[in-house]
C-alpha cells in the first residue's frame, strides 16, 4: 500500500518508483535521511495536487486507545428486551453491521421496526435521540404496528418521567411524541434490487442532508436477490458492493445498520439444515449475526457471530408494545385444572429451572 | 423503474450511444457493471463517473416517504386499509382484517374451510363500503375448481339477507366476480401477469388465489434434482408479481396453501385454519 500511495504522488522530477529503501542504496544516505528527503517531496506535491474535499484515508486511520476511547463514549441502540440487550453488550452497536436471520414470522421485522422507534429516545431517557431511515424490500412495513410500538415507548419513557420529575425529561417528552417519532422515520420501498442498489448509492447524500440519522435498516436484504438471479458471479460482485457501502457509510455516519436475512435449506449428506441465505462470501459482510429461531412455541435469539460478546441464546417474545423480554410465568398459575389450550403442555414447578 | 432507459434518466446523447456499443442501455444494467469497467467504457474520471452513477441512480430510486405520510395516507380513508372479515376476534387478531396493500396467505389441512372463507370474502368485497366491504370486482384464480357459483349465492343469501334482498342484488354481486380456471404453473403465471390490466379495467379490490400449493405439487417432484430451485424460482417469481399488484393497486390478495409445506420466505401474515 505504502509503495503504490508513493507511487502515485510521484514528483515531477525523476525519482519514479524509488521508496526509503532503495534510495539509501543509491545515494548512499541513511533511512532517516532517506525518509524525511520523500517526505518532504510529498508535501510538495499534495500542495500541488488538487484535494477533492476531505481526504477519507486520514480519517480512518487511529490508534486503538483513540477507538477505545470512542467505542466507550458511544451508545447503542436498545430493543427493550433486556436479555437481549446485555447478549449484544448494550444493544446494536452504532458503526458497525448487524445481520439478523431468521424463519418467516420469528420477528425480524418486528425487531426492526422496534429498533427505529428506540433509535429516536431522548438522551436523557438513555437513548440516543437520533433518526431512521428504513428501506423496505418486502413490502412488510405496517404503519398500524409502529403506532403500536411507538405508543408504548412514549408511555414508557412518560412513567420514567413521572418516577423521576426531573426537568429536562419533561422537557423532552414534547418533542418525543408519537408524530414526533413517525416524522423523523424516513420509508423508503424498493421494488428490486436496482432500485435498493440506486438508493444505497444515494444514502450518502441523504445523510449528510439528515445528519441526526443512527440508524439504517434494510428489510430484507436477501429477498431482491433471491430469485431470478442467473448469474451467481453477478450476485455476489452486487452484494459485496453492496456491503463494503453500508460498512463505509456505517462508519462515515457513525450509524447502526442493520439488515435482516432470511434461511433457507442446506441438504447435506444424511439430513439438512437451516442456514441463513445469501450464501458464504456474503456471511463476511455483516460484523454482528444474530439469528431468531423456534424451539416448540417460544422465540430465541442466538448470537451467532460477534466479535467482542460471547455467543449465547436468550428467549423473547413480540407483545402487542412490541419487542420485549419473556414475562417470567406468575407465581399462581396452577399446573392442572385450568381452562388452557389441550396442546400446551401444562408448566410444572420443575421445568422452570 | 430499473428498465428505464439511460437517456430518460438526464445522461447525454452521446454518453448513451457509447454506453449502448457496450450493451448498456437500461439503468439496470448501468448499475451492475463494476466501477472500473464503467470508467473504462465511459472514459470519464473517477469523479465524473461517480456523479453519473449520482444521476442514474436518482432517476430509479424510490421516492422517500416518512412514517407519518404513510400514516396520513391509511388515515385518509380508514375503511380501505383493511377489508373486515366479519368475524369480529379474527378481525382483532388482524388488527382490523385482511390487509389491502400486501399479501394474506390463508393455510390449513384439507376439509378445514379455507375455500369456503375465501367465498366469504369475495362476497364481502363487493359490498359497499357502508357495509364494510371495497366495493369492488373480485378475481378469483381456481386451480383446483372447487369454487362453486350456487355455494356463493347460498352464502351471499344466509349473511347479509336484509342486503340481497332482490334478485337484482344477487345478479350485480356474482356479475363482478371474475373467476379464471388455470391448471399449470405456466398458466398461472401467465394470469398473474396479465391481471394488472384487468384490475384497472374491472376495478378489482381483491384478488384470490385458490390455490398455489396445488399446481406446485402437480408438476414439480422435490425429489428429482434441480425441481427444488425451479419451484423456489417459480414461488418467488410469483409472489413478487402479486406483491407488486397488491401494493400498487393497494388491494388485499389472499391466496391458500396446503399446510404440509415449508415454503421459502417472502414474509406473509399467516392466517391459520386448523381443523381442531
Amino acid at each position: 500500500m505504502a509503495g503504490s500511495t508513493a507511487q502515485r504522488r510521484r514528483p515531477p522530477a525523476s525519482r519514479s518508483g524509488e521508496d526509503a529503501t532503495t534510495l539509501p542504496r543509491e545515494i548512499g544516505i541513511s533511512k532517516e535521511e532517506a525518509l524525511e528527503t520523500l517526505q518532504v517531496i510529498r508535501q510538495e506535491c499534495d500542495s500541488n495536487a488538487v484535494r477533492t474535499g476531505g481526504d477519507p484515508t486520514a480519517l480512518r486511520k487511529c490508534t486503538a486507545l483513540e477507538l477505545l476511547e470512542q467505542e466507550q463514549a458511544q451508545g447503542f441502540v436498545i430493543t427493550f428486551c433486556s436479555a437481549l440487550d446485555d447478549m449484544l453488550g448494550g444493544g446494536v452497536q452504532l458503526t458497525k453491521i448487524t445481520e439478523i436471520c431468521g424463519a418467516p414470522g420469528v420477528g425480524k421485522t418486528q425487531l426492526c421496526m422496534q429498533l427505529a422507534v428506540d433509535v429516536q429516545i431522548p438522551e436523557c431517557f438513555g437513548g440516543l435521540a437520533g433518526e431512521a431511515v428504513y428501506i423496505d424490500t418486502e413490502g412488510s412495513f405496517m404503519v398500524e404496528r409502529v403506532v403500536d410500538i411507538a405508543t408504548a415507548c412514549v408511555q414508557h419513557c412518560q412513567l420514567i418521567a413521572e418516577a423521576q420529575q426531573e426537568e429536562d425529561h419533561h422537557k423532552a417528552l414534547e418533542t418525543f411524541s408519537l408524530e414526533g417519532i413517525l416524522s423523523h422515520m424516513y420509508y423508503f420501498r424498493c421494488h428490486d434490487y436496482t432500485e435498493l442498489l440506486a438508493q444505497i448509492y444515494l444514502l450518502p447524500d441523504f445523510l449528510s442532508e439528515h445528519s441526526k440519522v443512527r440508524l439504517v435498516a434494510v428489510d430484507g436484504i436477501a429477498f431482491p436477490f433471491r430469485h431470478d438471479f442467473e448469474d451467481l458471479s453477478l450476485r455476489t460482485r452486487l452484494l459485496n458492493g453492496l456491503a463494503q457501502q453500508l460498512i463505509s457509510i456505517a462508519n462515515d455516519h457513525k450509524l447502526a445498520v442493520i439488515l435482516t436475512n432470511q434461511m433457507t435449506t442446506r441438504i447435506g449428506q444424511s439430513q439438512s439444515t437451516l442456514v441463513p441465505a445469501l450464501g458464504e462470501s456474503w456471511g463476511h459482510a455483516a460484523t454482528i449475526r444474530l439469528i431468531l429461531h423456534w424451539d416448540n412455541n417460544q422465540r430465541l435469539a442466538t448470537l451467532y457471530k460477534s466479535p467482542s460478546q460471547k455467543e449465547s441464546t436468550v428467549p423473547y417474545c413480540v407483545t402487542p408494545h412490541g419487542f420485549r423480554d419473556v414475562q417470567p410465568p406468575p407465581p399462581s398459575q396452577t399446573p392442572e385444572g385450568s381452562e388452557m389450550n389441550p396442546r400446551k403442555r401444562p408448566r410444572i414447578e420443575e421445568d422452570k429451572q | 423503474m430499473a428498465s428505464k432507459k439511460l437517456r430518460r434518466a438526464g445522461l447525454a446523447q452521446e454518453l448513451c450511444e457509447r454506453l449502448s456499443r457496450h450493451q448498456i442501455n437500461t439503468c439496470h444494467d448501468f448499475l451492475c457493471v463494476s466501477f472500473l469497467e464503467l470508467m473504462k467504457v465511459t472514459g470519464q474520471s473517477y469523479q465524473n463517473v461517480q456523479k453519473l452513477l449520482c444521476k442514474v441512480s436518482r432517476a430509479c430510486a424510490p421516492k422517500m416517504q416518512t412514517a407519518y405520510d404513510l400514516k396520513m395516507k391509511r388515515a385518509v380513508n380508514p375503511f380501505s386499509a383493511f377489508l373486515s372479515t366479519t368475524l369480529d376476534s379474527l378481525d382483532k387478531a388482524l388488527h382490523g382484517g385482511v390487509a389491502c396493500g400486501s399479501l394474506t396467505e390463508v393455510t390449513g389441512p384439507p376439509g378445514c374451510g379455507k375455500t369456503q372463507f375465501c367465498i366469504m370474502m369475495c362476497v364481502l368485497a363487493t359490498l359497499p363500503t357502508s357495509l364494510g366491504g371495497l366495493d369492488g370486482a373480485v378475481i378469483y384464480i381456481d386451480t383446483e375448481s372447487a369454487f362453486s357459483a350456487e355455494r356463493l349465492v347460498q352464502i351471499a343469501e344466509h349473511r347479509l339477507p336484509n342486503y340481497f334482498v332482490t334478485e337484482e342484488k344477487l345478479v350485480s354481486m356474482t356479475r363482478s366476480i371474475h373467476l379464471y380456471r388455470e391448471l399449470t404453473c405456466e398458466s398461472v403465471l401467465k394470469r398473474i401477469e396479465s391481471l394488472e390490466e384487468e384490475i384497472i379495467s374491472k376495478r378489482v379490490k381483491l384478488v384470490i388465489i385458490d390455490s398455489v400449493a396445488s399446481v406446485v405439487r402437480k408438476e414439480f417432484d422435490t425429489k428429482l434434482q434441480g425441481n427444488l430451485t425451479e419451484r423456489s424460482n417459480f414461488l418467488a417469481r410469483e409472489a413478487s408479481l402479486l406483491k407488486y399488484l397488491a401494493e400498487e393497486f393497494s388491494i388485499p390478495v389472499s391466496f391458500l396453501f396446503v399446510c404440509l409445506f415449508v415454503f421459502p420466505p417472502p414474509i406473509f401474515e399467516i392466517i391459520q385454519l386448523c381443523a381442531a
